[in-house]
């Protein structure tokens, strides 16, 4: 898809959704709030993950480091410069330990981020202990529509950045890294500050998320927004999305969703055993995903 | 200071480290043959805990009994879990680097799912049951004799698997497989079939392992994540297919988590744990591919 396509696709998309708090209820902005929330965490993932192969089971420690920025930051800035800090603070975590972390492989990377966001949870609910803190409630903040905007804008955000990533030389770059990473440093790529930047890339916009959503539940408790399940469901909506560009994390966003609203409320094991189904499945199966699917169909009928 | 020089925490960090040594045996044996990181290994530890925990509730048998039940049923689910899943993974994948980390992606997949199914079937709620839980005295010690019982089962089965692998013509045959993959083929090593064999005896010794646990702490659907992590730690230390290395791994692992929680504090306790794995992990980017050893 061409550039000037993309813009329009993207800016007609966003336009769709800025209609819905005028014309839904509260139930319908809730359930497109969720929509984008996903899509915009998950567009984050694929730039670092789907693009260098470097699997990111620990995305929430962004969302919940937003989320704590946040809280933080609560009463003394407004709403939308308290966003723009979390995003910054949490690119900033990034760029510390992306260093470290980013000379680990494969598995071990994949495993070593889930410890690592394990870790930052148990290390703020031992601060917010210290503090005297338990459980933190948020009065007065932005309402359900102001919320929207914000994540709404986020979720094109990171649409856009993955489009331009992905067909970048920076992008090039990381899909270098991610078929032969010595072929790719011998080529002349600053493999080390490729996937720095990356990781750096990926942790803004969920940081930023955080600090919306955490506005929504206007509670803030560190085990539900360091929640393991938040990494686990982006890792499943981008291989059941599948690919590393723009309409993966949509499908598969679309497709959770529609699961999440038939199953969460009522029986939250069967769809957590259903998505850790799907997730086998997808990566046994269809390792293309819903996106490789569509395109390889598209490709058939010519 | 006084407390910390007392036989109690001692023990404490003894039982620890063999629970760890034998959680850490069954991820090696499957690492070591597979080159597969199990990150399911924990929630099979926690089935072998219900299973104890049911048996005992319903009919009275003890984990000491049960512990056969579950070494059985484990081994035959990672079998199962091998030929229909593990192996799919091997064939399907491009790049090597991508079959590790499907195939985390795949176990992943399976540990929400046991953890899930077992919430789903026995409610979240933790539960434990009263068993050889009178007061022993060994010289100025005192100890439950639950903790005994599991440190000697876990020693003696330690040491059962060191002996396996040390005379047994299977054992020969899997450790051939783990230092040499190639070479074992080329002399005439039933691949397929030593893995599968490495797979079911990695799960029932974590079946087992749940088992033991149960005796000492409550079982709950979520309780199998840390011990996986602690599992890895214990390999990341004693290398790779180095049952005897394990065991100094695990003692290591246990002394830092009971002393350092006797040091600071019980919430402590997850902090200290992650960030030991952490530190070595990044401190041994090669993860466990660093050093080469010999099953001994």
């Amino acid at each position: 898809m061409s550039p000037p396509c993309f813009a329009a696709l993207l800016a007609l998309s966003a336009a769709a959704f800025a209609g819905i708090p005028f014309l839904a209820g509260d139930y319908a902005i809730g359930v497109a709030l969720n929509l984008l929330m996903w899509i915009a965490l998950t567009q984050s993932w694929v730039v670092l993950s789907a693009m260098t192969g470097y699997v990111s089971l620990g995305h929430a420690v962004f969302f919940g480091a937003g989320a704590y920025a946040m809280v933080l930051c609560f009463g003394s800035l407004p709403f939308w410069a308290s966003v723009i800090v979390a995003g910054g603070a949490t690119g900033l975590l990034a760029l510390v330990v992306g260093y470290p972390c980013l000379r680990v492989r494969g598995p071990y990377f994949v495993i070593l981020t889930f410890g690592l966001a394990e870790l930052v949870k148990f290390v703020v609910i031992n601060i917010e202990a210290a503090l005297g803190q338990f459980g933190r409630l948020l009065f007065g903040g932005p309402g359900l529509a102001e919320i929207f905007y914000v994540v709404l804008a986020l979720a094109a955000a990171s649409a856009a950045i993955t489009y331009s990533v992905r067909r970048s030389r920076f992008g090039a770059g990381l899909r270098a890294i991610r078929e032969n990473e010595e072929a790719a440093e011998t080529l002349g790529i600053d493999v080390a500050r490729y996937k720095v930047l990356a990781f750096a890339l990926s942790a803004v916009v969920p940081g930023m998320v955080g600090a919306a959503m955490v506005m929504r539940t206007t509670y803030f408790e560190p085990l539900d927004l360091f929640n393991p399940i938040t990494s686990f469901t982006i890792v499943s909506i981008a291989i059941i999305g599948g690919g590393d560009d723009v309409p993966g994390p949509v499908y598969g966003a679309f497709f959770l969703v529609l699961l999440q609203e038939m199953l969460w409320a009522n029986w939250p094991e069967i769809y957590m055993i259903l998505l850790g189904a799907l997730l086998v499945a997808f990566v046994l199966g269809v390792p293309d995903g819903i996106h490789g699917r569509i395109a390889s169909w598209r490709r058939a009928r010519g | 200071m006084a407390d910390l020089l007392s036989g109690q925490l001692l023990i404490a960090a003894l039982v620890l480290a063999g629970i760890y040594g034998l959680v850490a045996l069954g991820l090696n044996l499957i690492y070591g043959t597979m080159r597969l990181l199990n990150v399911a290994h924990g929630e099979i530890l926690m089935l072998g805990g219900y299973l104890a925990y049911w048996c005992f509730t319903l009919t009275g048998v003890g984990p000491i009994w049960s512990m056969f039940l579950a070494l059985v049923l484990a081994g035959g689910f990672g079998a199962v879990v091998y030929r229909t899943l593990c192996r799919r993974v091997l064939r399907s994948a491009r790049l090597i680097e991508q079959i590790e980390a499907n195939s985390l992606l795949v176990l992943f997949g399976v540990s929400i799912i046991l953890q899930n199914a077992i919430a789903l079937s026995f409610t979240a709620t933790a539960r434990a049951y009263p068993y050889l839980d009178d007061i022993v005295r060994i010289g100025g010690f005192q100890v439950t004799a639950d903790r005994l019982v599991v440190l000697g089962i876990g020693l003696a089965l330690c040491f059962a698997v060191i002996l396996f692998f040390r005379f047994s013509g299977t054992g020969l045959a899997i450790r051939a497989l783990i230092e040499q993959p190639d070479a074992a083929h080329l002399v005439g090593v039933d691949v397929e079939r030593m893995r599968t064999i490495a797979f079911a005896l990695g799960f029932g010794i974590a079946g087992v392992a749940g088992c033991l646990i149960s005796m000492l702490e409550q079982v709950s659907p979520f309780m199998g994540f840390p011990f996986t992590i602690a599992a890895f730690i214990v390999i990341i230390l004693g290398g790779l297919g180095n049952i005897a290395g394990g065991l100094a791994g695990a003692a290591v692992l246990a002394l830092i988590e009971v002393y350092g929680v006797a040091l600071t504090s019980a919430s402590m306790r997850s902090i200290l744990i992650y960030g030991v794995f952490i530190a070595i992990l990044v401190w041994r980017p090669q993860g466990l591919f660093g050093r080469r050893s010999v099953v001994r």
